[in-house]
This record gives structure tokens, sequence and C-alpha cells, in this order.
């Protein structure tokens, strides 16, 4: 009697801890898996890139993008100091803007499928709790080229933050430009040129 | 010979010096205006020039580029970048010894050697297909290696994007260059290499145009991250720890910030 208790507990005790695990390998997605999802969300719109059109594209990676990318983070580390110089609503504009222009590049230049795929390399821990996961593109006849993302922990998930292909940093990249236009122009005409760049893409 | 080593030598030392000065006016000068790129001094004037080798593009080089392509097929563009990488294999090489890369200087011979021969001369690349892979290695960034510094950013008119380590970088690549010694048929194929490069840019080059914001400013950032990847044989993580350095500083700033908004939010009912 106290025998078939003890083992209905334990059984339920077990069912309990392995309801727990999964709960917790659905909610913390190692940094690799944040990183293989969206390059599998990718591939599949590069797949399907010509029936979906632009705004197929966009519509389809918008989500994933905004999902794995930081892109808060990584609006505000792009204007550099200039950020602490706008207004809140400014910092709001921004953001908005280039969350949009984030997803509209990817719209953009993952458009065509030719047997393209990821392949994992490699994954390290930086210095301080951030994770380099390696990959590379592998393209038919062609060189591989090298995908480097950069993730930090934000809350209880793990999110892109910076992309290096080739050794060329998107983070970098966009920083020096966007800094330069901010002092050069000023404010509104950075979100005028990237407006532009949304149009012209949406256009092509 | 023996002159022109001596020759070179002093190219190499003038310029060197000229570092050491450009590098000493830099420190006083870094701290003084954080917007102003620090690697880019003379920004006004590259920007000039910039605009001018953007004219010449589009007036001279891309309809050239554009012309040759629809004369040229694909297998005579790749038989020219292949002949004249072939050349430069031999730079190739002697910068590996340079640098100590022993290993790689032995397969890169072999690439020279496979390609020269039954590679007909250099226009076919058999040695990738037999898996001796393609290294780029240059004077410049053999100094690099050495520890010589990049010094400032220079575009250059025609010849585009350098620094002032990239420029006797540049004087020695070509004298490491068989190209340069040979006579009449191949200094014309040498105009040839000029199109042919360009014309195989064009992807790149419509790149830029598309995505960048302000083109001068992108070209500078990715050929400066270019080179410094191949000085450092495509291993981000030195330049990754900097970068992400530089960027949780700023997110702790950050943080910092929402948390005593956070804690403003909560003091009155803290007390």
């Amino acid at each position: 009697m106290y025998q078939s208790l003890i083992n209905k507990i334990s059984v339920l005790f077990l069912l309990l801890l392995l309801g727990l695990t999964e709960v917790y390998a659905e909610d913390i997605l190692s940094a690799r898996e944040v990183v293989e999802n969206f390059q599998d969300e990718l591939l599949d719109v590069m797949k399907n890139g010509k029936e979906l059109g632009y705004k197929g594209r966009f519509d389809k990676l918008e989500k994933p993008v905004i999902e794995s990318h930081d892109l808060n983070m990584i609006a505000r580390v792009v204007v550099g100091r200039e950020w602490e110089n706008m207004s809140s609503d400014q910092q709001d504009k921004f953001v908005e803007v280039f969350s949009r222009f984030s997803v509209a590049s990817y719209a953009h230049n993952f458009k065509e499928y030719s047997g393209e795929s990821f392949k994992f390399e490699s994954e390290e821990e930086t210095g301080r709790g951030g994770v380099i996961v390696h990959t590379y593109l592998v393209i038919p006849d062609d060189k591989d080229v090298k995908f480097d993302y950069m993730l930090k922990k934000k809350g209880n998930s793990w999110k892109i933050i910076n992309i290096i292909a080739n050794g060329v940093s998107d983070l970098a990249l966009r920083r020096s430009e966007y800094g330069s236009i901010l002092k050069r122009d000023g404010y509104d005409v950075l979100i005028e040129k990237i407006s532009e760049k949304i149009d012209l893409y949406s256009k092509q | 010979m023996r002159i022109m080593s001596s020759k070179l030598k002093r190219i190499v030392v003038v310029f060197l010096c000229a570092q050491a000065y450009a590098l000493s006016g830099c420190t006083t000068t870094a701290n003084q205006d954080l917007s102003v790129s620090e690697v880019d001094p003379y920004e006004d004037i590259n920007r000039k020039v910039y605009a001018f080798n953007m004219t010449v593009d589009e007036y001279v080089a891309e309809p050239v580029a554009n012309a040759y392509k629809t004369v040229a097929p694909d297998v005579v563009r790749t038989g020219v970048s292949n002949f004249f990488g072939n050349l430069k294999t031999i730079n190739t090489v002697i910068n590996d010894v340079l640098q100590g890369k022993f290993q790689q200087s032995a397969e890169d011979s072999g690439r020279f050697l496979v390609n020269s021969t039954v590679g007909l001369g250099g226009l076919l690349d058999i040695a990738t297909d037999m898996g001796l892979e393609h290294h780029e290695e240059d004077f410049d960034q053999t100094f690099a290696v050495w520890g010589v510094p990049q010094g400032s950013y220079l575009m250059l008119p025609f010849l585009g994007p350098s620094t002032t380590r990239g420029i006797p970088g540049a004087v020695l690549d070509t004298a490491a260059n068989p190209a340069t010694y040979v006579g009449m048929p191949v200094q014309v194929l040498q105009v040839l290499e000029v199109v042919n490069a360009r014309a195989n840019a064009d992807g790149a080059l419509k790149f830029i145009d598309e995505a960048a914001l302000d083109p001068y400013v992108f070209t500078r950032e990715s050929y400066l991250q270019w080179r410094n990847n191949l000085i450092n044989d495509g291993n981000v993580n030195a330049d990754a720890n900097d970068d992400i350095d530089e960027l949780l500083e700023l997110e702790e700033a950050f943080f910092e910030e929402n948390d005593a908004e956070k804690l403003t939010d909560q003091a009155p009912d803290k007390n």
C-alpha cells in the first residue's frame, strides 16, 4: 500500500522533473540554436525568394529578425555617444526606423537561392559573458563566407548583437557611418537617408 | 639588383620615420575631437579624391569594364585574373617566408609550380582544384606582422584606398611582381588586368552603392577591416574582443542609466 503510493509519488515527481527540464529546454535556446534557427529562416526565405517578392520576404523575416537580434542595443551602439544628445522621441523613432531598415536589408539581400547553406564551426565565450558563434555560408563553386555572430544574453535569451562577415564587423561599419552622418549632417538627415534606402529596397 | 634593394630600403626607412612622426602627432590630438576618425586625419582631402575617383569610375572605368564584359566571356575573365594572380604568387611566397609561415610558403610555391605548368602558364587555376588554397599575403601585411603601425588612411587618385604603411608595401609588391619586368605583350595585358579587376568588382561596388548611407565612410571602414582581417589571417577574435569591450562599456552605461531611472521610480515606494 505505502509502497505503491511511494511509487506513484516518485513517478509523479519524475514526470514533474521531466516537465521542468522540457520547459527549461524550450525557454533557453543556446546561442548556437538562436543563430541556427535564424539562418534556417533566412535560407527558407531565400528558397522562396522569387515567389515571396520583397514584401513577402519582409513580412516573413520581420519576426525572426526582431526575435533573434537585440535591435534596441544595436541601434544604440550604432549611434554611439550621440545617443545621449537625442530626445527620447528621437531615440524611439531611430530604433523604429533602424529596425525596419535591418529587416529591409535582409529582405533585399537574401532574395535568391542557388544551393547555399550554413555550416556551424565552433562556439566560444568572450571575456564578459558574450558568445561568438563561428559559422560559414557555403556557396557552391565559390569561396565560403565566414559569418561570426556575437551574442549577448538579454533577460533569459541570447540575442545577436553583431555579425562579422569575412572579418568585416557590421556594427563597427555602421557605427562609423552613422556617427559620421550625425556629425556632418545631423539627426534628420540620418533618418531621411535610412528611409530613402528602405524605399529603394522596397522598389527592387 | 643590389642598388634596387638599397633604394627600397631607403623608401621603407623614410616611410617608417614619417609614420613615427605621424603617430607622435596622433597621440596629442587623439582626445581632442572624438567624433573625428583617428585613422582618417585627412578626411577632407580624401573625400575630394574619392569623389574624383568615383567620377573617373563613372565616366571611364565602368563603361570600359561594361564593354569588356560584353566582349569577353566569363572564361576569358577568369583566365586573365588567374594569369595575373599566378604571377603575384611569387610575392605571396616571399611574404609567407618574411612572416615565418613556412608551411604556407611551401603550399604557395606548389601552387605557382602547378599553375605555371599544368595550368598553362597560369591561365587555369588547377592548384585550387587540387586542394592548394589561395592565400593573400603582401608587404603591407608583413610590415603589420613586424609591428609597423598602420598610419593614416589615404585615398589615392586612381588607385583607391590605402594607408601610410600600404604605400611602401605596394611599391615592394610591384617590385616583386614579374609582370613589372617583362616586355611588351604582358605590359599591354596589365591594362587588361585593371579593366578585368574593375569588371569583377562590379558586384561589390554595386553593393556599396546600395547598402551605404555614406559610401566614403563605408568604403573606408570596410577597407580597413578587410586589411586587418588579412593581417590576422581571418582570426576575428582579437578584433571582436576589442569591439565587444567598447560595446559592453556602452551597454553598462546604458544599464546604469536605466537602473537609475528604475530606482527613482521606485524611490517613493521604498521610502
